[in-house]
């Protein structure tokens, strides 16, 4: 090998080691969600950003995207070894105190709160600091078969199976009611009549199906039935009360329903994707799931058996009232960002309306206040329902943005599944979580 | 052959790099690893851990979680070892001849091996729901029920299954070529002898395998211990931690709960046992080997 070739190597190598690495020479890089409608919709928002005359070239924003899996324990381990990789990075609700210590607050546009409502721009704050911009809102909807709801409600004979069985499992005689003012009695009586171990005739296998796999989100989708029940993580004062009437109330319920058979048995590692294949398979009469599994079961293409006879209504109410669980990503700044102020310019320019439509329009699921909406009403009708929702009956558990939040999750997840696998008392489970959150949450 | 001694002075130059490698990559990782499961650590304070004792070491101790971890992996590699390693060894003895005449069948055994085991847990996590995978969808069509394969009583059977299917043509692979190299001379003088085939298996060709059924029997034993990416995948920890193997907890500790100082503690732990276990065995062997001379 002469010294030439030698050379002519070492300078490819460098030409291809530079173009590997371009993200690194981006102006202002943004690390983003991969994979979904989140990055659709980040795309489109960047586009329109730098095709603006008065960004300077040295502000012009990149995108980075590494995978879903593990994204938040990889970010974690970026964040705190002080990687520059990333001017800009995703934040959640249930992470920001995780992060924060990495992160800058920010500072949002003259817009935002017009734009987004105090509530939702909650879900991007820790310690009174605004830490990042709320791009999409999760929450929870409840998926039910309209057809099946309202043969329900015409046919005498089913109303009298239905009263039979809620007094057999529940205890008392319930009338089959229209979805969006059924309470969670309600939602268990209508799962046992829709399911075939108890009631033969069902046109569906199962009455529901529950998330049950010990994974935090499931906890997430969970903890709206103790929430109308007056559930809380803890009180005012910082006292655990999880160990209480309504948490029991809570899993006693999704117990009684898996042991019903209500629910697949293999509900036990179900998650998002298993959840929606068994709705969508037509074997289930109603669930709770995620808003962003909307735009799949009402398509005909993707959910051809159920698309057309789904409807979606806010999940079901209690004494307490009526609760879905929010949370939301959003973008923060990196603490050890190179270009600080490119950075922040773009996230306060991502809080604007302009900003918050095309998010809106490319889709992305900012939940936006009702005059923002109208103006896209039109293409975006699941946004409409989004918005309402989460301020009428969005919250966020005390404690829920803490820097400990995920692990309470983990452990929530860990012992309730316990509970309902069998393995332990309800008992042990409440007891057990609130010993753990309390250290947690000290 | 007359061999020769390198001076010393040349011989330490020689072993630097590889000294250097083993302090870099090795020890420094080793030593911080060490301070860390004594330290109260989090990602905040990775730079300047707080010298805490024995804390971490006692919580894992007295970490139920630990333990369930700890007799999930003991059953898991315990059994997944025993059985890929029979089904192994009894496709070698039978497949033997039929390998020997078509070599390419070989290559078609071992595919499962070229799996991710990650992908294989997903695979499975498709193919055993019960709305969309096949073979709950026959079982409802044909007997118009299906088992609950991840269920809480039988995701642990499940999870032995899926591994077993994967690792078994290692297990295969490893006997069919110890097989192989029994010589023939000794099978041919035991058959003039007038050994029978059961004969010949249990009194010449198993004794003379028996270095590499110890070897894979330990090889995927270990493998089968430490799981953790198809288990992970096809059921996570599992309801109640049930399917959480050491590794799981151990990353679940460090990650999820962010508790460093206890997941390296759980680590160091499994290093000591896992040391003293193969010390140990190795100690056995070297007796064997001395009462065998």
């Amino acid at each position: 090998m002469t010294l030439t070739t030698i050379r002519k190597g070492g300078l490819l190598a460098v030409a291809i080691a530079s173009l590997l690495a371009s993200p690194a020479f981006a102006k202002v890089t943004v690390l983003g969600w991969p994979g979904g409608p989140e990055e659709t919709a980040l795309r489109a928002a960047t586009d329109v950003y730098n095709a603006k005359p008065d960004v300077a070239e040295n502000d012009k924003v990149e995108l980075l995207f590494f995978n879903r899996d593990g994204f938040w324990d990889k970010l974690q381990a970026d964040l705190a070894a002080g990687s520059k990789a990333f001017d800009v990075n995703l934040l959640a609700t249930y992470s920001i105190g995780r992060y924060a210590p990495f992160m800058e607050p920010v500072e949002l546009s003259g817009e935002a709160v017009s734009v987004y409502g105090d509530a939702v721009l909650k879900t991007m704050q820790y310690e009174g600091k605004q830490f990042g911009v709320p791009t999409d809102l999760s929450l929870h909807f409840m998926y039910y078969r309209k057809d099946l709801i309202d043969a329900l409600m015409k046919d005498d004979a089913a109303k009298a199976k239905y009263a039979e069985i809620s007094q057999k499992h529940l205890g008392k005689k319930l009338e089959p009611k229209s979805p969006d003012e059924w309470n969670w009695d309600d939602y268990a009586a209508t799962a046992l009549y829709f399911t075939q171990a108890v009631n033969p005739d069902s046109p569906t296998r199962y009455g529901t199906v529950l998330q049950l796999k010990n994974l935090l989100f499931n906890m997430m989708v969970f903890q709206s039935l103790p929430r109308a029940y007056g559930g809380n993580w803890m009180d005012d004062a910082g006292k655990i009360t999880v160990n209480s009437e309504a948490y029991r109330k809570g899993l006693e319920t999704y117990k009684l329903l898996y042991d019903a058979g209500a629910t697949p048995r293999d509900s036990l590692s179900y998650e998002f994707a298993e959840a929606n294949a068994a709705y969508a398979s037509g074997q289930v009469a109603a669930m709770m799931q995620w808003n962003a599994a909307a735009s799949d079961l009402t398509s005909k293409e993707k959910s051809p058996t159920v698309a057309e006879v789904t409807d979606t209504v806010a999940p079901p109410a209690g004494p307490e009232g009526r609760f879905t669980h929010i949370h939301g990503l959003g973008f923060g700044l990196n603490k050890n960002a190179e270009n600080k102020a490119g950075a922040q310019a773009f996230i306060k320019w991502l809080s604007s309306k302009e900003a918050a439509l095309t998010y809106a329009r490319h889709n992305g699921a900012p939940a936006l206040t009702p005059d923002v909406v109208a103006e896209v009403a039109k293409e975006r009708p699941d946004l409409v329902k989004l918005g309402e929702f989460a301020s009428k009956y969005g919250y966020v558990m005390n404690g829920g943005t803490s820097a400990k939040a995920l692990t309470v999750y983990e452990l929530q997840a860990k012992e309730f599944t316990g509970y309902w696998s069998g393995q332990q008392s309800i008992d042990d489970a409440l007891a057990n979580t609130e010993k753990g959150m309390a250290e947690l949450l000290k | 052959m007359n061999t020769q001694r390198a001076p010393s002075s040349e011989f330490r130059l020689l072993a630097t790099p590889l000294v250097i490698f083993l302090l870099v990559f090795l020890g420094f990782p080793a030593i911080v690893n060490l301070i860390y499961s004594i330290s109260d650590v989090s990602f905040e304070t990775l730079r300047r851990p707080k010298i805490t004792g024995l804390s971490n070491f006692v919580a894992v101790w007295n970490d139920s979680a630990f333990w369930q971890a700890t007799w999930f992996s003991l059953r898991f590699g315990a059994l997944t070892a025993l059985l890929e390693c029979g089904l192994g060894l009894i496709l070698a003895i039978f497949l033997s001849p039929l390998i020997e005449k078509r070599s390419w069948l070989m290559a078609i055994l071992m595919l499962p091996l070229m799996v991710a085991p990650a992908l294989v847990g997903l695979m499975y996590r498709l193919v055993l729901h019960e709305f969309a995978g096949p073979v709950p969808y026959y079982l409802w069509a044909w007997f118009g029920a299906s088992l609950s394969f991840l269920g809480p009583t039988s995701a642990f059977w499940t999870l032995i299954v899926v591994e077993t299917l994967q690792w078994t043509p290692f297990a295969l692979l490893l006997f069919y070529m110890a097989y192989r190299a029994i010589p023939t001379e000794v099978v041919e003088a035991s058959a003039m002898d007038g050994a029978r085939r059961w004969s010949l298996l249990w009194y010449i060709e198993l004794p003379l395998m028996a270095p590499t059924i110890a070897v894979a029997l330990l090889i995927r034993f270990i493998d089968g211990f430490r799981v953790f990416d198809n288990v992970y995948v096809l059921t996570g920890s599992g309801p109640g931690g049930s399917t959480a193997s050491l590794s799981i907890y151990i990353y679940e500790a460090f990650f999820k709960q962010g508790a460093i100082g206890k997941a390296v503690a759980a680590s160091v732990i499994l290093f000591v046992v896992s040391f003293a276990v193969l010390y140990g065995l190795n100690v056995i062997a070297s007796r064997r080997k001395g009462v065998l001379k």
